[in-house]
């Protein structure tokens, strides 16, 4: 009995140390963006040992001037960095616009589909779902490139609307499978009741089925949002002037120095959103990433 | 499937109700039929998703002229130039190392993870809860605080590696060929061993209890129940985490882009960042050329893939 207590704690001391492991680097990236300049350039792994500071904060999200933070406090950073503009609230604004407006746009074409797939029967129906989700082995670079030149001819480069149009792209087939699994959930004795009371299919859809699947829905549009929250390689090639907060972010390692304190300060707080949203929808956390195959 | 057969039928009361506009629409208009339900989403696909792969297609047979920078008919030439690209061919293998390591590195610590944390006590969720949390991280940025953990002067993953004399601490873990790769790999594994922990804690939960407890009874400890039980039984899950990570594997971009450009050399370069690199040249058919060869390799292994692990969607 006493060994077996001590495997419990040997357990339980495994289990903290692993998950301390993986939670390591984002602890190091948050302290980081509260260090001040030199603290980050330290040879010895520094903890504690400095005065925490909003200097990355202030002119990520303040519109602080860096010149003038780095000449009160040393100087030392004011010889890095190109001329480029570092207050990203406009980045977050474009990439926060980007994000809903794909989750919408792809919601509202995915409902519907999802519902037709898992209600109707039709010839080559599980074929057409495999080509459904063919659309996520497209490697990105095959998207970007050709929407390059669609977007550029169509005058949609360098516009939001274009950019909520491909990460609907992206998006829309793990939009509509998830959906479809979520559909299938309900049984569809709910369906033949209502339709032998005269409902027709769309009445069907709208008062039965669309009520029950509103948890469904919004993983659905948590997920949408993660993906284009995160997205990088289309943002990075469709646009110049409109940057999403990941492309924001690689732009501050400049050929001149990186300016980590930045990075991480604009980096944390772009994981503020994500977080809160996730510990919203963990429930269905597994289902959205499985593709709704796996049920929890 | 039975039960949509029955839905099929045409409920009693559905026809036009008296009074109403005596317009009758071709059945497939109708909502009684998928076509509609599906159109507005197949259009967006077929739009920007088939049409741009056609338009790939189309560039991957041309050539664009120098001064006209019109495209003009080239046959095969990219194909062959692809063919007979020794980068080419080096960025296909770094794929194929990147993506069997890792997955082999993130199935199994995932699966262990997932093991250990599968308990009933005060304090689990919060780890499973915690574990999560890399999944949410934007892999550019990822990319970017793996960069600062692995510097060569600053970074503390190489201060301690070095302290303990795992690597040399002259050599920068991402400048030097043979550790680069790994160094990269690293950051992979750290943000997706969560997301099989995930996907293997809920399928270990789905499992029935009967078999081991009966597994017990026959005194079978528990590495025989794991190797006998678990494992066969966790059979489909394992086959789908392989196809969905396998496929986001080999397509890897992000983090090649932000910590090593594909340098030294080519030493990172995979061959999703090899047509972005020549896309960035402005050589958009040979990028063409190389994304295509890209998604018939992925789609060729999934669809083997498919077949041997009898996958139904």
């Amino acid at each position: 009995m006493r060994r077996q207590g001590a495997a419990i704690y040997l357990r339980d001391l495994v289990a903290v140390l692993t998950v301390a492991v993986f939670m390591f680097p984002l602890f190091w990236w948050v302290l980081a963006s509260f260090k001040p300049y030199t603290a980050i350039f330290s040879h010895i792994p520094n903890y504690f040992d400095f005065t925490p500071t909003l200097r990355n904060y202030g002119i990520t999200l303040l519109g602080w001037s860096r010149v003038e933070q780095d000449l009160t406090s040393g100087g030392v950073g004011a010889i890095h960095g190109g001329s480029s503009s570092y207050y990203s609230i406009p980045s977050i604004l474009q990439s926060f616009a980007v994000a809903c407006g794909s989750t919408i746009v792809a919601l509202l074409l995915a409902t519907p589909a999802a519902y037709a797939l898992s209600r109707f029967s039709f010839r080559r129906r599980h074929d057409f779902v495999f080509f459904i989700l063919a659309q996520r082995m497209l490697p990105p670079i095959a998207i970007a490139v050709p929407l390059f030149f669609i977007f550029r001819d169509l005058g949609l480069r360098d516009s939001i609307a274009g950019l909520i149009l491909a990460h609907t792209l992206m998006s829309l087939p793990i939009a509509m499978l998830l959906m479809k699994s979520f559909f299938d959930d309900i049984p569809t004795d709910l369906d033949s009741a209502a339709m032998i009371d005269g409902a027709g299919r769309v009445g069907c859809f709208r008062h039965i089925c669309l009520p029950l699947v509103r948890g469904g829905l919004a993983a659905t549009a948590v997920l949408c949002f993660i993906f284009s929250w995160t997205e990088f390689l289309i943002s990075l090639q469709l646009t110049t002037q409109i940057r999403t907060i990941p492309v924001k972010i690689s732009t501050f390692v400049t050929s001149t120095g990186t300016e980590w304190g930045l990075i991480t300060a604009l980096g944390s707080a772009a994981l503020v959103p994500a977080f809160i949203v996730i510990l919203l929808v963990q429930r269905h956390l597994v289902r959205g990433l499985s593709l709704g195959s796996i049920k929890e | 499937m039975l039960r949509s057969e029955t839905l099929r039928r045409q409920p009693i009361s559905s026809g036009p109700a008296p009074g109403a506009l005596a317009l009758r629409l071709p059945r497939w208009l109708t909502a009684e039929h998928p076509a509609p339900w599906l159109f507005p989403s197949l259009a967006l696909i077929l739009a920007f998703g088939i049409y741009p792969l056609a338009y790939s297609l189309w560039l991957s047979f041309h050539k664009q002229n120098f001064f006209t920078r019109s495209m003009d008919f080239s046959g095969l030439l990219q194909w062959q130039a692809a063919f007979s690209d020794p980068r080419m061919w080096g960025a296909l293998g770094t794929t194929l190392t990147y993506t069997a390591v890792c997955l082999v590195a993130e199935l199994v610590l995932g699966l262990a993870i997932a093991l250990l944390l599968d308990v009933d006590r005060p304090g689990y969720g919060i780890l499973r809860a915690l574990m999560t949390l890399p999944l949410v991280v934007p892999p550019a940025v990822t990319g970017l605080m793996f960069l600062l953990l692995e510097d060569n002067q600053y970074g503390v993953l190489s201060y301690y590696l070095g302290a303990l004399g795992i690597i040399d601490p002259n050599k920068p873990i991402l400048g030097t060929t043979a550790l680069a790769l790994p160094g990269v790999m690293l950051t992979d594994i750290w943000q997706w061993t969560p997301f099989m922990v995930l996907i293997f804690h809920a399928a270990l939960r789905a499992l029935p209890r009967e078999p081991f407890e009966a597994a017990a009874i026959d005194g079978a400890g528990a590495i025989a129940a794991f190797r006998h039980l678990t494992l066969p039984m966790l059979g489909k899950v394992i086959a789908l985490a392989v196809l969905l990570r396998g496929i986001d594997l080999f397509r890897i971009y992000d983090y090649i882009y932000v910590m090593t450009s594909g340098g030294p050399g080519t030493a990172t370069e995979t061959i999703s960042y090899y047509a972005g690199k020549i896309f960035g040249l402005a050589n958009f058919p040979y990028s063409a050329t190389l994304s295509i060869i890209t998604l018939v390799v992925i789609n060729l292994a999934a669809l083997i893939f498919v077949r041997l692990a009898r996958i139904r969607f």
